[in-house]
């Protein structure tokens, strides 16, 4: 039943991250990035965040200005969810806490510094991130607890599902850079950059690789290590 | 000093006791839990609690039946970043049964780095086992501690502040986890009496904070004139008997939520030859290793190792000072556990635990070996729906101890057998914040 909530709570912020990607994509003459992350075995690597930054050169291809939708960083389970939630500078976050426990949401982290006091439910208004960068988020009750708020400069960006396949849909033509982050990356081992031009109505491939050797996946206290189940 | 300090700790649990009624429902816990038993034992000897030189807690020479335990686990968030934190033990077999075995506030400040750091101020447990993870400081994986974590129940409480932070290595997301702790308290100045008198044993009773414990039958207990006769036959092992404070440190390292080690060394600094509350200081210091590993196929692994040593000098008599003073007691004592777990089901586990443990006299000691042996711990149980669980445990301890030879004629060696049928009543929970 749990891990229904906890899978639902997953779709949700899955399905938001597409709709703050795709609400701001332009329609008619656009293309659609479609990109494979795999490790160094060739296996396929899930929940990396995949973005497009338009050239600066190229304002045909720039962000429009509306503002995206609120989304949503839950609390299920005594876990953040999801993991990983990718979202527009100055898109604004929930963090409603859906546990049976309270919670202490902060972050220390230089693009967005705050303290959410204990709380359950809907108790504190969204926060908006305002800065581009990796905010690293932790409950001050349950030192295991750990998630990722990915702060782009653009509109056009998505997450690997577990094949490790993810599309931006939507995207005007136009020249872009395209990155990938993930924390399971060691320092300065993401791949490099890379530079692309998408034509008008057309559809592109990429294929990235994570040469270095990738931290495990977080876990949420899930092991025969935590005797409190039986 | 000490009692000032237990004062202090018992205010904490009225403090708790008070948040009980005025803080919202969102900022405590409890846990309260009631567990009875059913033991069926085979011993000559009278269970340690009864004064006698056994290794069990129950020998059921009375009756079958017993109230082992009923706990209050509760903690409260005073404020955002202030946790108060008591257990509250009732137990049958000892005087008064109400008693508190930690009380302490904890202030978990909000990180400003990678470095998480918490203090705590009152009376507690160092963080030495890896075994008695539960409410209260019980384990979930057997009825009983290993002897390790039984004599650190019996004997080993801090009344002071501890430090601890915790980092993740290289990076956030890293699985690397280092820790270290430390701190500085009073109050634990006896600590090795019962490990001397009684030895190792394996049970699940833990000392309260004002608890008097029995010694077994001794001669140095004796009438009037004994050399030790200022002492009643009785242990306090929380007294502070020379205002010298004590410390302990550790370290650990975790990866993911596949492996943790600690390394710990406790040290009470006791003074050997203090007396004070007719109680005796007793300079003991230990270190230990433990391990935790998750194994394939449901299976875990927990191993712990302690080696230590204890001193006690008689320097004073009813009559005066003694001179030179009797340095009577300058042994070392080891200990090693590991305990295989597996879970059956998401109801069920069950765990087979092989404790080692020795405790020795200097050379020239005619009782030489005064406690050397071991003990089997085969423990299973199961959830029945969220309020019962019931456990059955067999435990078998094999020990030899010249003290009985040289001091009473008794047979050097004994086995002791008990099977134990558990039923646990979670009688009310909350989850407010664990």
């Amino acid at each position: 039943m749990r891990q229904n909530a906890t899978s639902a709570a997953l779709g949700l912020g899955l399905a938001l991250c597409c709709a703050v990607g795709a609400a701001s994509a332009q329609a008619g003459s656009a293309g659609a990035l479609s990109v494979t992350v795999r490790d160094r075995d060739g296996k396929p690597v899930g929940d990396v965040a995949v973005y497009a930054l338009p050239s600066a050169s190229d304002t045909g291809s720039a962000p429009t200005g509306a503002p995206p939708p609120t989304a949503i960083m839950d609390q299920y389970d005594k876990a953040f969810v999801p993991h990983i939630l990718v979202v527009q500078t100055g898109t604004q976050v929930a963090f409603p806490n859906h546990d049976s426990v309270s919670h202490h949401v902060y972050s220390f982290s230089p693009a967005k510094s705050f303290e959410l006091g204990l709380y359950k439910g809907s108790a504190h208004p969204p926060l908006t991130f305002d800065e581009s960068g990796v905010v690293i988020l932790g409950c001050n009750i349950h030192d295991n607890m750990l998630g990722y708020i990915f702060v782009v400069d653009t509109p056009y960006f998505a997450k690997t599902d577990e094949t490790g396949h993810a599309t931006i849909d939507a995207l005007p033509p136009g020249g872009y850079t395209v990155r990938i982050w993930t924390p399971r990356a060691r320092d300065g081992e993401l791949p490099d950059d890379v530079s692309i031009d998408v034509p008008a109505q057309s559809d592109r491939r990429l294929d990235f690789e994570l040469e270095g050797k990738l931290y495990p996946p977080h876990e949420d206290g899930k092991s025969n290590l935590s005797w409190s189940r039986y | 000093m000490v009692a000032l300090l237990t004062r202090c700790a018992l205010l904490c649990s009225l403090l708790c006791g008070a948040t009980l009624a005025a803080a919202p429902d969102a900022r405590q816990q409890w846990d309260l839990t009631l567990d009875l038993g059913l033991t069926a034992a085979s011993t000559p000897l009278r269970a340690w609690p009864e004064g006698g030189f056994g290794k069990l807690r129950y020998d059921g020479r009375e009756t079958p039946w017993s109230a082992e335990r009923l706990l209050l686990d509760y903690r409260a968030h005073l404020a955002d970043t202030l946790v108060a934190h008591a257990v509250l033990d009732y137990v049958d077999d000892a005087s008064p049964r109400l008693g508190v075995t930690e009380s302490y506030i904890e202030w978990r400040p909000i990180p400003s780095s990678r470095n998480i750091q918490r203090w705590r101020f009152g009376a507690f447990y160092p963080p030495m086992s890896l075994e008695n993870s539960g409410p209260g400081w019980s384990t979930p994986l057997s009825t009983s501690s290993s002897a390790i974590n039984s004599w650190l129940g019996d004997e080993i409480r801090a009344f002071g502040a501890e430090w601890s932070v915790h980092r993740r290595l290289f990076a956030a997301g890293s699985p690397h986890r280092l820790g270290a702790a430390a701190a500085v308290f009073y109050g634990n100045d006896p600590a090795g009496t019962l490990l001397f008198w009684r030895g190792w044993s394996v049970h699940d009773r833990q000392t309260r904070l004002n608890d008097t414990l029995p010694l077994p039958p001794s001669p140095v207990f004796g009438p009037s004139g004994s050399v030790v006769d200022l002492q009643p036959q009785a242990l306090r092992p929380f007294t502070e008997t020379d205002h010298r404070p004590g410390f302990y440190a550790a370290i650990d390292w975790r990866y993911a939520h596949k492996v943790s080690v600690q390394l710990s060394a406790y040290d009470n600094r006791a003074l050997p030859e203090s007396f004070a509350d007719g109680q005796w200081g007793w300079r003991t210091r230990f270190a230990q290793l433990a391990a935790q590993i998750a194994l394939p196929g449901e299976f875990g692994l927990i191993t712990q190792w302690l080696s230590g040593r204890t001193d006690w000098i008689i320097a004073t008599t009813p009559a005066g000072l003694m001179t030179p003073a009797s340095r009577l007691v300058n042994d070392r004592f080891d200990a090693a556990f590991v305990v295989l777990t597996r879970r059956l089901s998401d109801a069920q586990r069950i765990s087979l635990r092989y404790d080692d443990f020795s405790y020795a006299r200097p050379a020239e000691s005619p009782e030489l070996r005064a406690d050397e042996g071991d003990a089997w711990t085969l423990s299973y149980r199961a959830d029945r729906g969220r309020r019962l669980s019931i456990a059955a445990e067999w435990l078998v301890i094999r020990s030899a101890r010249d003290l009985w030879q040289t001091f009473y004629g008794l047979p050097r060696s004994e086995r002791e057998r008990r099977l134990r049928l558990r039923f646990v009543l979670r009688l009310a929970t909350r989850s407010g914040t664990p």
